[in-house]
């Protein structure tokens, strides 16, 4: 295991014994293997910087590195695609450390032979490092710390190497979208965008509903515009909203207008509504029974679907429309947990576990609806608009949004470690 | 109603970090400075203070613009593009020098308190821990925004001005550029640079534009930020200038702390100047308490990478909040040691950011002139002429003022 940071500087020599330079630099090929290869050594000489590859290598160690040729290229070092430096561009950066779901700093970087070839295996975080690198040779080499983490484990931000460098982000699909989000908030623009990029829609969209809306809408604002329309239709509704409500109106018209228009549609409904108003809290997206439908029949219904609501705790009971009047809603008679019908006979209608439940307005404050679950320990509060129809429900999650608006808050700040 | 006060919202929002670290410039060190000047030399150094001014807005803007365009605090960027070991002496020295303005910072509060008649000892301790507290336990934004009306209390220098009533001639030959061949008056031209474009000013624009999450895009906001604060900043230290220009200079009287320039209106401005001139100094001294804390620790931070951030609690960020709790108690208390030999202290402190001025200036102008770092923003042409030679002229006062304060100890 060798410590990156210890060999530059040392001699580079040639097989005659002649000194061709010192090492000033490693260059790795960053997307090769989950633990890079060397690609070679960058060697200087007084004000010339030229390449040596690995090929070449004849014996590494810290006091020299010796090479296996007396031909050398002289040419001028020049970096290409899917190169690195690592005194450069990744000793004294930031990384994102899959594992432990945060951003560190390399403090140093490890080297091993591995498949016949030097690799960088590890990164150092640990504060030993820095103090091996500030003392000299002689002391430093006794400072040795405990905190490395494996490249394989590590993401490493292209943004760090000045040049455009193609990175593999599969990694990053692993985390979870509030940790991805926290990350999010805590790098830099550049670096958050860069991430951002890297994962597709979906993935996009559940971690911009957990990031910052001064970031989310700096994001979105630079992107592509087509993306941004996949990932707001990817979004839960009142995400796209509020996001959307961030962004110059301008622009916010012509991502609705890329938008599928059902999906624009829902949003431009719930943009309708003041920011903290149950209409835009509210899920659109409610399951729904008749009054006469058995257990069976609506557990029947729900498997049949392809897809079912996050967290679906309750469905409402709905009259039967009129088939004569062509109405455009349904009347609320009241609500049955999906715990109760897991349990009861699978022939008694919904009528006979139907419980009366409180509603609320779509212009009431969020906070009401918030308090009505809390007093009435319900999972969900339907929503009634001014014709008395039922346009969706609150739920328990979306109250806790509304009651802790500091810790959602704080989530956003940009300050982590 | 919600997109009105969106689009009012980045002006209010984006006057913080400028502001606040102009007036924090005016704390009890530069006080005694101005105070100074003005005492010992009346109007005519009112000239330096405008070129000082210039110099200043061009510097906070170079790291206003390093956090918006890298979206990174200085130490992180130092980190970044220098070798570790001038990372670690940058940070070091910065450490120390910002450690040793803390305690002059104290020394104000306790000076402001003893005019108001209110003991050292209570004083002291009282202010460090509200500063605890306020930062500790309010979010980041509440305490900008405390901070800021804290600020406003500055106002109190312009009003001190008016009070003193300088005859108009004399003030407008002050304005006039003129060198005297006067060891003093180097001297305190170099004071003046010192204590004005303070090496923690400049940190704690870049790291508020970056926990502002400041883009490019809303970067002429901040830049409007930084004019108007460094041109306030500017405006109260002439108001010192000139109000102690026109009541202790006609006299005769020096002046060797900021409590002496107050103590010093009084007879001749009435109780009023003094009252004020306290009131000044104890919102100066207070809002410096509280950014330098901050600005250290944020930087040790980004540099060490150890978790950040006063909108963390305690246990979210244990080592942050650890530093920067220590910096104040430490501040604090060296300041009530009795019989410190205050102004020895004080003078040692700004010969420190004397030395460091120049380093820090110098990484800047080239962090600014990187193309990799900055692309199309980075300084261009006839501008980066500019500031190397603002870096320059600046680099030769802090090392003459460095020569005279080692002459003076040596020879006197």
């Amino acid at each position: 295991m060798i410590f990156v940071s210890q060999l530059m500087g040392i001699p580079v020599i040639a097989r005659n014994g002649d000194e061709i330079g010192v090492l000033h630099d490693i260059v790795v090929y960053i997307n090769e293997h989950h633990y890079p290869p060397v690609g070679g050594f960058v060697v200087r000489d007084r004000r010339r910087r030229i390449f040596i590859p690995a090929q070449q290598l004849g014996a590494l160690s810290y006091q020299a590195i010796e090479i296996d040729t007396t031909r050398i290229s002289l040419d001028m070092f020049v970096r290409r695609d899917g190169e690195v430096l690592l005194n450069k561009d990744v000793i004294d950066h930031q990384i994102i450390d899959i594992n432990g779901r945060r951003i560190v700093r390399v403090n140093d970087v490890q080297m091993s032979v591995f498949d016949g070839v030097y690799r960088v295996v590890g990164v150092d975080v640990s504060p030993q490092a820095l103090v091996r690198r500030i003392l000299p040779r002689r002391y430093g080499q006794h400072f040795v710390g405990r905190q490395v983490i494996s490249w394989a484990d590590a993401q490493y931000l292209a943004s760090a190497a000045p040049v455009q460098l193609k990175v593999s982000y599969t990694r990053l699909q692993e985390m979870s979208a509030v940790d991805l989000a926290r990350i999010v908030d805590a790098l830099s623009f550049r670096e958050s965008a860069e991430i951002v990029a890297a994962l597709d829609d979906e993935t996009a969209a559940e971690t911009l509903e957990e990031v910052s809306d001064e970031r989310s809408a700096d994001l979105l604002e630079t992107m592509d515009q087509e993306r941004a329309a996949d990932i707001l239709e990817e979004m839960t509704p009142s995400a796209a909203a509020d996001l959307l409500e961030d962004l110059d109106d301008t622009l916010a018209a012509q991502l609705l207008a890329r938008m599928e228009p059902e999906e624009a549609e829902d949003v431009k409904e719930l943009l309708a509504y003041d920011g903290d108003s149950v209409g835009r809290l509210m899920m659109t997206d409610v399951v729904t029974a008749f009054p006469d439908d058995t257990v069976a029949m609506v557990i029947a219904g729900l498997k049949a679907r392809s897809e079912l609501p996050d967290q679906l705790t309750e469905l409402f009971v709905v009259e039967r429309p009129d088939e004569q009047h062509d109405e455009p809603g349904f009347t609320l008679m009241g609500l049955v947990r999906v715990d109760q019908l897991l349990l009861a006979d699978p022939d008694l209608p919904m009528s006979e576990l139907v419980t009366d439940v409180p509603t609320v307005h779509p212009d009431e404050p969020a906070l009401q609806a918030a308090r009505l679950l809390g007093e009435y320990n319900l999972t969900a509060v339907p929503v009634i608009d001014d014709a008395g129809w039922l346009v969706g429900a609150i739920s328990v999650d979306d109250a806790l949004a509304v009651l802790l608006p500091d810790i959602w808050q704080r989530r956003g700040a940009r300050n982590f470690g | 109603m919600k997109s009105l006060w969106k689009r009012w919202w980045p002006y209010l929002a984006a006057v913080g970090p400028g502001l606040l670290a102009a007036s924090a410039g005016n704390d009890a060190g530069g006080i005694a400075t101005y105070a100074s000047a003005g005492a010992q030399y009346g109007y005519s150094l009112l000239w330096v203070m405008i070129l000082i001014t210039i110099a200043v807005a061009i510097v906070q803007e170079m790291s206003a613009r390093l956090g918006a365009v890298t979206g990174k605090g200085f130490a992180d960027l130092v980190r970044e593009n220098f070798p570790i070991r001038a990372t670690a002496l940058i940070m070091f020295t910065l450490f120390v020098a910002n450690l040793g303005i803390i305690v002059s910072e104290f020394v104000g509060i306790a000076a402001a308190a003893e005019l108001f008649g209110v003991s050292r000892y209570v004083a002291v301790p009282l202010a460090a821990v509200c500063i605890w507290l306020l930062i500790t336990r309010g979010s980041y934004a509440r305490v900008e925004r405390i901070l800021l009306l804290l600020s406003a209390v500055f106002i109190a220098y312009v009003a001190s001005a008016f009070l003193v009533k300088p005859d108009p001639d004399a003030l407008f030959q002050g304005f006039v550029p003129h060198v005297r061949n006067d060891s003093d008056y180097i001297m305190l031209i170099v004071a003046l640079v010192g204590t004005t474009i303070s090496p923690y000013m400049q940190l704690y624009v870049q790291s508020s534009v970056v926990e502002k999450g400041v883009s490019m895009s809303e970067y002429s906001y901040t830049r409007v930020d930084v004019m108007i604060g460094t041109a306030l900043a500017g405006i109260v230290a002439g108001c010192i200038i000139i109000a102690t220009g026109a009541t202790l200079h006609p006299q005769g009287i020096a002046i060797e702390t900021a409590a002496d320039a107050a103590r010093a209106l009084a007879p001749l401005a009435g109780t009023n100047a003094t009252w004020l001139f306290g009131i000044g100094l104890l919102g100066a001294s207070l809002l410096a308490a509280g950014i330098l804390p901050l600005a250290t620790t944020y930087m040790l931070s980004e540099s060490l990478g150890f978790e950040r951030g006063v909108s963390r609690s305690w246990a979210e960020a244990p080592v942050f909040m650890g530093v920067f709790t220590v910096l104040l108690a430490v501040g604090a208390i060296v300041a009530l040691i009795p019989g410190l030999p205050l102004i020895d202290v004080l003078v040692g402190v700004y010969v420190l950011n004397g030395l460091l001025l120049p380093i820090e200036l110098v990484v800047i102008a080239l962090l600014v002139s990187n193309q990799e770092l900055m692309g199309n923003y980075r300084n261009h042409g006839a501008y980066q002429w500019l500031v190397w030679t603002i870096v320059g002229v600046v680099s030769l006062l802090s090392l003459l003022y460095i020569g005279y304060q080692i002459w003076g100890a040596v020879a006197g």
